[in-house]
């Protein structure tokens, strides 16, 4: 079995003295922390130790000794040697470092009972021992990908050799909190902090923030009481708020605040980086709505706006009145059946009349509902997108209603042609065992169904073609919404933080490691460093994306086309109630 | 000619040798054997398990074997199976019924670079139901190789779709070295249908591992009478017969259970007869059973009844008789070949006919006058055997391993000749194309570019020197 | 440290560098032949071309000024995240396994592997794209069941040699993989 040991980069040239780590359970492998320094009274280094253990819940110990002859200090080697009598300890790792040399000897003396069986190693055979040196810093702030934790099932499993380093040094951080210039008793080499400059502003903030995060929540409980009054969950109004994504929005962004002010402290890396992501994403947010406001509200654009606005609508039911009176023709020079048709077109251009005289109803007070509607920009961009959809959803209303109408009406008649077709060939749709079953019919009873057939069948051409008109009109109106909702969605699950911190200090969210050969002298131990091998960009998305009501397509495209084909209604891609991780 | 042929060859078909076979007695050479067929595991049926057991059995007698077939859901890539037989199942597009589609030229890179790295001698396909089986005997003949075909369905003459299969089949087969039946019948059918020389056909029946299928009378329950059916439920298993058998019957012997095996689109219909006579305790339909279960269902039995429409070579039949059951079957096809007549009772393929062929049977089941199940299964034993198979197979490959495959004009000129001016000139003009295609494959990727195979089985298999070194995944 | 040559499936020559840090870690390097000049050339000069057929006809220099930013775009793109200079496995006994690629442009993708997480390390045959072809795989362990393989991650997925090659390298890895 080769011996692993984890060295800090920083102890590299570190006075002689004795190293501290812990020795990984059940591997062949020892994490060196730090070195401390001769000299030293072995009664304190070993109450500073037990003192360590109980803050940090790391199983410190004396690995062993560490000699970097100087001048002026022979005789070291023995002294040091003579040192595991006072530290017992199973294994005694003696590293040692020749003058001017890049490679370490490493000797393990083994004690009691276990010297048997590795006496291989025992007897200074450098060439089963690998150094892997590491960067103590990196490997303290790093995380490792996938996060402790976050994986439930696999929770129960061991954890890897690495997550186990990983997890040493990251625990260890109360050793790392003595300063090279502190007069304690001990000297230790271990990762040094370069200083701390910005820690007082660091520190006002935190002190700024529990005032203000006991505010928000203030606010927020009040709002939610405001919500819960019984006059908004009466039944019209919990329906409106819930197909206006304007309302969806912003139950969304109390519930991000709710979680981004509780005053509670992150349990786990996880919790905090969703803390982060929410709170900078929700500012980024906030930044391009104010900026949005402050170019919709300059040079009047609102009133030409509204200008605009009103004659589109106008325009776009004139348009539909001429293509309901194209379809009441000829459409394409097809031949409809003319009773049927004629109905059809005059019910849809009553609607287009009710419609019109609903816009010029409205048109004096557009204005005035636009000013107020663009000050919802302040409370972020995704909102301003959300009131354009919701208006959208509201000028469209007509072709909605068209749709839905055309929907229902080609839809029952392909109902009825698939059951009257299976009544033609002597079958019938069992409900109990949801299966087609064979079955007999009277004489009569094939009569009228195939009469009802018949004329199901010459009627089907003339409805399909108005279904299919408003069809493609509905889907234009969905696939604008889509768009808006794809965008507002991308604004809310976006892991801005995430981003940033690989973009800056990508040692913070480690994927794994990776491991680069140092030296190779022959005779000399393997010496190998040991990288941080950051997440990729994908994988940050993958992990960090902040849970949303999903808008991607609730179902594949082919069941869409089936969909439309059988004539159910669709609707845009938005999905309630379930959230997706 | 036939009727006397099959009057005389009925009794003991399998001990026959082989027509168009001269016996030979010197070492037979060792062949790189490939068996094509869109039907493998994990499908099941007849043609599957004829490849399995056949390879098996070549593998025993040291050939090289390898399947190639295409990917069946998940199970894409090299598997190997018992005594490292290697099995491609090859990523190509399946279009119906488990057949893949065919453009001709479209599997022949895939096909090419397999009969290259497995240095393949003979091409043996199966079923002319799959699309690969005629595409692989296309390219072999293009590439050179040697080429056998196994045909295991009959057709008929009337309807278009048999004339525009046996056209195909014309083709497929007017230049392939050897041809296989499963029965004189088979054996009739193909050489009418794909206008053949008989020569170049043999007969070499299927046979069963009558290991797997020993009686056990404990099993049965001798209180009623149990009647055994399994089959794919579809049409051509005469399965609306079975669902008109099945109340007639059952009306008339209150202690009669049905026991039915098997899944398939008509499943329907045996549902719903259960469902109309109330025949929910006495008809069990058991589902699709594994091959491994398929013994302990028949032993649950006293007759075995086999409804089929068309069939070449029945196994299901002799796996009823070796288990000791009375067999009933429809007079289709070459079920008369194979079993002798005191072991089946053949009927027509009619509701009533079947009837009173059961009703018989029944009487001496319940006369007592039966053959003991031990006694019909001694006798099945020796009838088929796939050692037997194997060894005749074998004398197949050895007959054209000598033979020379036909060069390129001499092919072109027996396709115009043999298939008719339109549809010979139409298949040399795509012979050509195939041709060419090689050409232009070989120029991208040469043969010598290609790595070799290491064997797995054959005279210089990897596995039986050197244990488990290789894996598969 | 050796150097030898082989050819890939396509029959391209490639070289394996096999560097043996020690008894226990051995890097090999699979290197594939450096981007041609004479390929740039005639993609370059082709796009161009066209361009210029396309200007000839259309008389927009917008045209003109496209394909070159195309072209410019195309080759760093292609030596960016397509072209694969070098691929190397380091394994190193009782540690791991390293995999990495590194593109012409010098960008590196590298993913280290757990020694406790392997399996094995097999020579398996896979279809690839109309060919069967041989490559060197790791079989991962499934956590949950130790005795099956919960992924099979293939190694020189870009420069693809061919068995020989694959053997060398096989007998190597599972030396250093006996020993531990």
């Amino acid at each position: 079995m080769v011996l692993k040991i984890f060295f800090p980069r920083c102890c590299n040239s570190a006075d002689s003295g004795l190293l501290v780590g812990r020795w990984l359970p059940g591997q062949e492998s020892a994490v060196v922390l730090a070195v401390i320094h001769y000299p030293f009274i072995p009664g304190q280094v070993k109450r500073y130790l037990s003192e360590l253990q109980a803050q940090s819940q790391v199983e410190l110990s004396v690995l062993g000794s560490w000699s970097m002859p100087k001048e002026g200090q022979e005789g070291m080697e023995s002294f040091l040697k003579d040192l595991s009598t006072i530290f017992p300890q199973d294994r005694w790792l003696q590293l040692s470092r020749g003058a001017g040399r890049r490679g370490f000897a490493c000797q393990l003396v083994e004690r009691g009972g276990g010297s048997a069986q590795d006496g291989g190693d025992g007897g200074g055979d450098s060439d089963g021992v690998i150094f892997v040196h590491y960067d103590q810093r990196k490997v303290m702030l790093s995380q490792l990908h996938p996060p402790e934790g976050g994986g439930g099932a696999n929770g129960t499993a061991e954890p890897s050799e690495l997550r186990l380093v990983f997890q040493t040094v990251a625990r260890s951080q109360p050793l790392f909190a003595t300063d090279q210039y502190d007069d304690g008793p001990l000297k230790v080499t271990h990762w040094q902090s370069e200083g701390r400059e910005a820690s007082i502003i660091v520190e006002l903030t935190k002190q700024a923030s529990v005032p203000l995060c006991a505010l928000l929540t203030w606010l927020l409980s009040l709002w939610t009481r405001l919500c819960r009054i019984s006059l908004f969950n009466m039944w019209p109004v919990r329906f409106v708020t819930s197909k206006l994504s304007t309302c969806v929005q912003l139950s969304y962004r109390t519930d991000h605040l709710r979680t981004v002010s509780s005053p509670k402290k992150a349990s786990d890396h996880m919790e905090f980086m969703r803390k982060a992501n929410i709170f900078v994403s929700f500012f980024v947010d906030v930044a391009l709505g104010l900026l949005l406001i402050s170019w919709l509200y300059r040079a009047n654009r609102i009133s030409r706006l509204a200008d605009i606005l009103v004659p589109a609508a106008d325009h776009v039911a004139k348009e539909l009145q001429e293509l309901l009176q194209w379809l009441m023709g000829a459409p394409a020079g097809l031949k409809m059946n003319r009773a049927l048709d004629q109905v059809l077109g005059r019910f849809f251009l009553y609607h287009i009349h009710l419609w019109i005289s609903y816009i010029h109803l409205m048109s004096p007070f557009i204005e005035r509902i636009l000013w107020y509607v663009g000050l919802s920009a302040c409370l972020g961009l995704t909102f301003a997108l959300s009131v354009l959809s919701d208006i959208v959803a509201l000028l469209t209303f007509h072709i909605y209603c068209f749709y839905v109408y055309g929907a229902r009406l080609y839809c029952l008649k392909i109902y009825g042609l698939s059951s009257l077709w299976r009544l033609f060939r002597g079958k019938k749709w069992n409900v109990l065992r949801q299966r087609v079953d064979s079955c007999s019919y009277d004489l009569d009873q094939l009569f009228i169904g195939t009469l009802l057939f018949t004329i199901l069948l010459f009627l089907l051409p003339t409805t399909a073609l108005y279904y299919l008109v408003f069809t493609l009109l509905r889907l234009v109106a969905v696939l604008f919404q889509g768009v808006i909702h794809l965008s507002v969605d991308f604004i809310n699950s976006f892991p801005l933080f995430a981003m940033g911190l690989r973009l800056c200090r990508p040692y913070r969210l480690a994927e794994g490691v990776k491991f680069r050969v140092l030296s190779e002298e022959p005779g000399k131990p393997l010496h190998l460093m040991m990288e941080i091998n950051p997440l990729k960009y994908s994988s940050v998305l993958q992990w960090y994306r902040t849970p949303t009501y999903s808008c991607y397509p609730k179902d594949s495209w082919v069941a869409l086309c089936k969909k439309l084909f059988v004539g159910e209604l669709i609707y845009p891609w938005k999905r309630k109630g379930t959230k997706t991780d | 000619m036939g009727q006397r042929k099959r009057a005389a060859i009925r009794d003991s078909l399998a001990n026959q040798i082989m027509d168009g076979i001269t016996l030979g007695h010197q070492d037979s050479p060792k062949h790189n054997i490939c068996m094509v067929s869109d039907f493998f595991y994990p499908n099941m049926g007849g043609v599957e398990s004829h490849i399995y057991q056949l390879s098996q059995c070549l593998i025993e007698r040291g050939h090289k074997v390898i399947i190639v077939t295409h990917a069946y859901g998940n199970r894409k890539g090299i598997r190997y199976l018992t005594n490292a037989l290697k099995v491609y199942y090859l990523p190509l597009q399946v279009m119906y019924n488990q057949s893949t589609a065919t453009t001709c030229f479209h599997s022949l890179p895939l096909l090419r670079c397999v009969f290259v790295r497995e240095r393949i001698t003979v091409v043996h396909a199966h079923s002319s139901f799959s699309a690969m089986a005629h595409d692989s005997l296309f390219h072999a003949k293009t590439m050179g190789l040697n080429t056998v075909f196994t045909d295991h369905s009959l057709f008929g003459f009337a309807d278009v779709s048999s004339v525009l299969t046996n056209k195909l089949l014309t083709v497929s087969l007017c230049d392939t070295s050897h041809i296989i039946c499963v029965s004189y019948t088979s054996k009739e059918n193909t050489v009418l249908r794909a206008a053949l020389d008989p020569e170049i056909v043999s007969v070499i029946p299927n046979a069963v591992d009558p290991t797997d299928f020993t009686p056990d009378p404990s099993q049965r329950d001798d209180s009623k009478i149990t009647i055994v059916v399994i089959s794919r439920l579809v049409y051509r298993k005469g399965i609306d017969l079975l669902g008109g058998i099945i109340p007639e019957l059952c009306l008339k012997y209150p202690q009669l259970h049905f026991l039915i095996g098997g899944e398939g689109p008509k499943r329907i219909v045996l549902e719903e007869v259960r469902e109309k006579y109330q025949l929910h305790d006495r008809v069990r339909l058991l589902g699709a059973l594994e091959h491994k279960d398929v013994r302990n269902v028949l032993i649950q039995g006293h007759i075995f009844l086999n409804t089929s429409l068309t069939e070449a070579f029945c196994m299901a039949i002799v796996e009823g008789a070796s288990c000791g059951l009375q067999v009933v079957s429809t007079r289709v096809g070459g079920i008369p070949e194979v079993l002798p007549k005191e072991l089946i009772t053949l009927c027509e393929p009619t509701v009533s006919s079947l009837c009173e062929g059961l009703e018989m049977v029944i009487a001496r089941q319940r006369a007592g006058t039966v053959p003991p199940p031990a006694t019909i299964h001694s006798r099945v034993r020796t009838l088929y055997t796939w050692r037997n198979v194997a060894e005749r197979t074998e004398k197949v490959y050895d007959r054209v391993a000598k033979e020379t495959v036909q060069p390129l004009h001499r092919r072109l000129h027996r396709l115009q000749a043999h298939c008719g001016p339109v549809a010979g000139c139409i298949f040399a003009f795509i012979a050509v194309l195939d041709f060419l295609f090689l050409l232009l494959l070989q120029w991208l990727v040469p043969d010598s570019v290609i790595d070799l195979a290491v064997d797995a089985s054959g005279p210089h298999a990897l596995w039986k020197r050197s244990g488990n070194r290789k894996h598969s995944v | 440290m050796t150097e030898d040559e082989f050819t890939d499936i396509n029959g391209k020559a490639i070289s394996l560098q096999c560097q043996s840090h020690s008894n226990f870690c051995r890097e090999f390097t699979v290197s594939a032949p450096k981007l041609s000049l004479r390929r740039i050339m005639v993609y370059t000069c082709s796009v161009w071309l066209v361009a210029y057929v396309v200007f000839f006809f259309t008389q927009n220099t917008a045209v003109l000024s496209s394909a070159i930013f195309i072209t410019l775009v195309g080759m760093m793109l292609h030596i960016h995240f397509v072209k694969i200079d070098h691929e190397t496995l380091l394994i190193v006994g009782s540690l791991g396994v390293q995999v990495s690629s590194s593109y012409a442009s010098g960008r590196e993708s590298t993913t280290f592997i757990e020694m406790s997480k392997i399996k094995d390390i097999v020579i398996n045959e896979a279809i690839y794209m109309q060919r069967v072809i041989y490559s060197l795989c790791i079989l991962l362990k499934d956590p949950s069941d130790p005795g099956a393989v919960s992924t099979v991650v293939p190694l020189f997925q870009s420069s693809k040699p061919r068995l020989n090659c694959l053997v060398k390298v096989y007998r190597s890895c599972q030396e250093i993989l006996a020993q531990c």
